[in-house]
């Protein structure tokens, strides 16, 4: 028999039966919308996240730290022993950790290595409070503007070059800063202050004291907001999404002011090394494998991907797990279909093999009716799933804050993929009855009553 | 030609055995008709699965056209089968939910026929049963007399050279049967094919150009010439 003939005839069997098709079908169905949903959601998480990477960590940039242990997990539950040499306590999550730091002559070591272009000391500003005439005055964090970022902006455009004295500030503060909407903040000035670490070192064992010391050094400086950016979805964090940005000369120069005097004076916990052609991944990989031979410990936009990433996967194999259960159990449905179907179809079986049918043809029969179901269940379920996700997709998107993302990203290939993966499990469900319909003795088959 | 020669057939074993044929050794020529006499469990359809290579023999040969079937492969003896048999048995076995044309269709579709000459082939076999009007109805809807009438129209869809015919009319009024006997009688001469018919009806039998009764699995008396 042809394969076209066999396929038809496989068909109209099924549409003969089709209240038992449709259910076997559905239960495959149950499973696959699970699977596509979790592709989707794992597609969206993975691409939210490669976002979020992206747009607040340049590709091209590695990230340098002198610390060993800075990149890699180290156990929490055990105490940390005090080294001497370090010289420096940090917080970093929340944690007390004794931390190397790096200082300009590492950064000027880091910048020798072959491949590395610049290095920029990972720095941002705690101000002591931004303002504007009239208005209340609030804390800020002023961070360099590196060209990659290219945010979203609701006014005003961001040179080549920022100047000095000059800002982007963003959207969050246009009404606490009294403006009425972002055009308008354009070419106003916005004062910041910054104060000096020394005297703050008497307001921890003075407070009273050091409020109204006369020694309290801070600088107030005036900037030029030449643009105003919108709250980005892909912000690390609630509170970088008020970071307001110069350039780094200008951020160095007042960290300087803020360290000056103090054991932290120009020493950094890491540092960005830009690579030459950076977008090269052999030559990216090369830079960090120099940096790392020098004694640094080096972390890639790819990395930091990887460990994100990672994690997303992991959640993705679990809800995985559970939906090939649910298909697992869907197949039995299958088997129990077919082996009805064959008994149902006994004398049909007999006639066919009298007529000169050959065994394998019986059995190849009985074999795609088994993947049609799978593929009519793989069809159903995942059309369900895209459909339902898609109008969905808005609403989620909007409740979780995602932006322009979309939680739930479905791409045909995988889909395509799931829907042929599941017919040829299906056919595996419809061995045992295929060969036993292929099996079946014509003349016992032609007696059956 | 068919060629029996010293056929045995034995069913079980030991103390369960049971010898279904004995030594039957016949000869059946080509274009021939051939009734199959004898009650039930004679063995008469045991003789005809075997003569058309459905059931295997304990012992013995059979020999078409001078060569023996049972030593074709498997798959080789299926394909012979699709081009060179065909069948009508008591109980029609007409797919229901099928219709007639598609019914018709499955010798073809089984000997791999080409799409092409498909449709023409199977409208002459309707014709000739005189079903050419039914060709989109479903088989169920189908009297009696008319399924048997399309299982003839499927046994001769692909101008096979030997029909088996077991207990054709078994199952059908009088008139009906005579209709579908006349009708395969007709087939007989039109298209040149042996009928071979298991019956334990005499007056089938008569018509026949040979009889071959059959008694406890052994050849009791074979006839020659229409009576």
């Amino acid at each position: 028999m042809l394969f076209i003939d066999i396929v038809k005839r496989s068909l109209r069997n099924l549409l003969t039966s089709k209240a038992r098709t449709i259910l076997t079908a559905l239960a495959i169905a149950v499973g696959t919308f699970a699977l596509t949903l979790t592709l989707g959601a794992s597609n969206g998480a993975k691409e939210y996240a490669n976002n979020i990477v992206r747009s607040n960590f340049d590709p091209t940039e590695l990230i340098v730290s002198k610390d060993p242990n800075l990149f890699s997990r180290q156990d929490a539950t055990k105490p940390q022993v005090y080294n001497p040499s370090f010289g420096s306590i940090s917080t970093f999550g929340g944690e007390t950790r004794q931390v190397q730091y790096l200082n300009t002559a590492d950064i000027a070591k880091i910048a020798t290595t072959k491949g590395v272009s610049s290095v920029q000391p990972a720095i941002t500003v705690s101000l002591q409070y931004i303002t504007r005439d009239g208005q209340k005055k609030y804390i800020g964090t002023l961070a360099p503007y590196n060209s990659y970022q290219k945010p979203e902006l609701l006014a005003g455009s961001i040179p080549e070059k920022i100047q000095d004295n000059t800002l982007i500030l963003p959207q969050g503060f246009l009404s606490a800063l009294g403006f009425s909407s972002a055009k308008s903040a354009i070419g106003q000035n916005i004062r910041l202050s910054v104060q000096n670490q020394t005297s703050l070192n008497s307001i921890t064992t003075n407070p009273l004291a050091a409020l109204n010391s006369s020694d309290n050094k801070s600088q107030e400086s005036v900037f030029k907001v030449i643009a105003v950016s919108a709250t980005a979805s892909t912000s690390i964090s609630a509170a970088t999404s008020l970071y307001l940005y110069t350039n780094i000369n200008q951020v160095e120069s007042l960290n300087n002011y803020i360290y000056s005097g103090t054991s932290s004076y120009q020493k950094y916990l890491t540092a960005y090394a830009k690579v030459t052609d950076g977008t090269n991944l052999t030559k990216l990989n090369t830079a960090q494998s120099l940096i790392k031979g020098e004694g640094y410990s080096v972390q890639s936009v790819v990395d930091t991907e990887k460990l994100i990433t990672q994690f997303i996967s992991v959640i993705e194999g679990i809800v995985t797990l559970f939906g090939l259960i649910a298909i697992i159990a869907s197949l039995f449905g299958v088997v129990n279909t077919m082996y009805i179907s064959v008994l149902q179809r006994t004398r049909e079986i007999g006639l066919m093999k009298a007529l000169g049918m050959h065994r394998k043809d019986i059995s190849r029969l009985f074999k795609i009716e088994a993947g049609l179901i799978g593929l009519l269940g793989g069809i159903i379920g995942s059309a369900l799933a895209v459909g339902i996700g898609t109008a969905l997709n808005p609403a989620i998107s909007n409740k979780l804050s995602l932006g322009n993302s979309n939680l739930l990203i479905f791409k045909a290939s995988q889909i395509l993929i799931l829907i042929v993966v599941l017919a040829l499990i299906a056919i595996f469900a419809g061995l045992l009855p295929a060969r036993k319909a292929a099996k079946l003795d014509p003349i016992e088959a032609l007696r059956t009553e | 030609m068919i060629e029996v020669n010293n056929l045995t057939k034995i069913y079980g074993k030991k103390d369960t055995a049971f010898n279904a044929l004995k030594d039957i050794t016949l000869n059946i020529e080509d274009k021939s008709t051939v009734s199959i006499i004898g009650k039930s469990g004679s063995g008469k359809s045991t003789l005809m699965h075997i003569m058309s290579g459905l059931d295997e023999p304990s012992s013995g040969t059979v020999l078409i056209d001078g060569v023996d079937i049972f030593k074709m492969k498997e798959k080789k003896i299926d394909a012979f089968r699709a081009s060179e048999m065909s069948f009508v048995f008591q109980s029609f076995f007409v797919e229901g939910n099928a219709t007639c044309y598609q019914n018709v269709l499955l010798p073809l579709e089984i000997a791999k026929v080409g799409i092409t000459k498909r449709k023409k082939m199977v409208m002459e076999a309707l014709k000739a049963v005189d079903l050419e009007d039914k060709v989109s109805a479903k088989a169920s809807t189908l009297s009696g007399g008319q399924k048997q009438r399309l299982a003839v129209a499927r046994a001769i869809v692909n101008k096979p050279a030997i029909i088996f015919a077991d207990e054709p009319t078994g199952n059908l009024d009088s008139t009906n049967g005579d209709k579908i006997m006349d009708l395969l009688f007709g087939l007989n001469k039109s298209i040149g094919c042996t009928l071979i018919i298991v019956t334990h009806d005499p007056d089938i039998a008569k018509q026949t150009s040979m009889r071959v009764s059959i008694k406890d699995g052994k050849i009791e008396n074979i006839e020659k010439g229409r009576k």
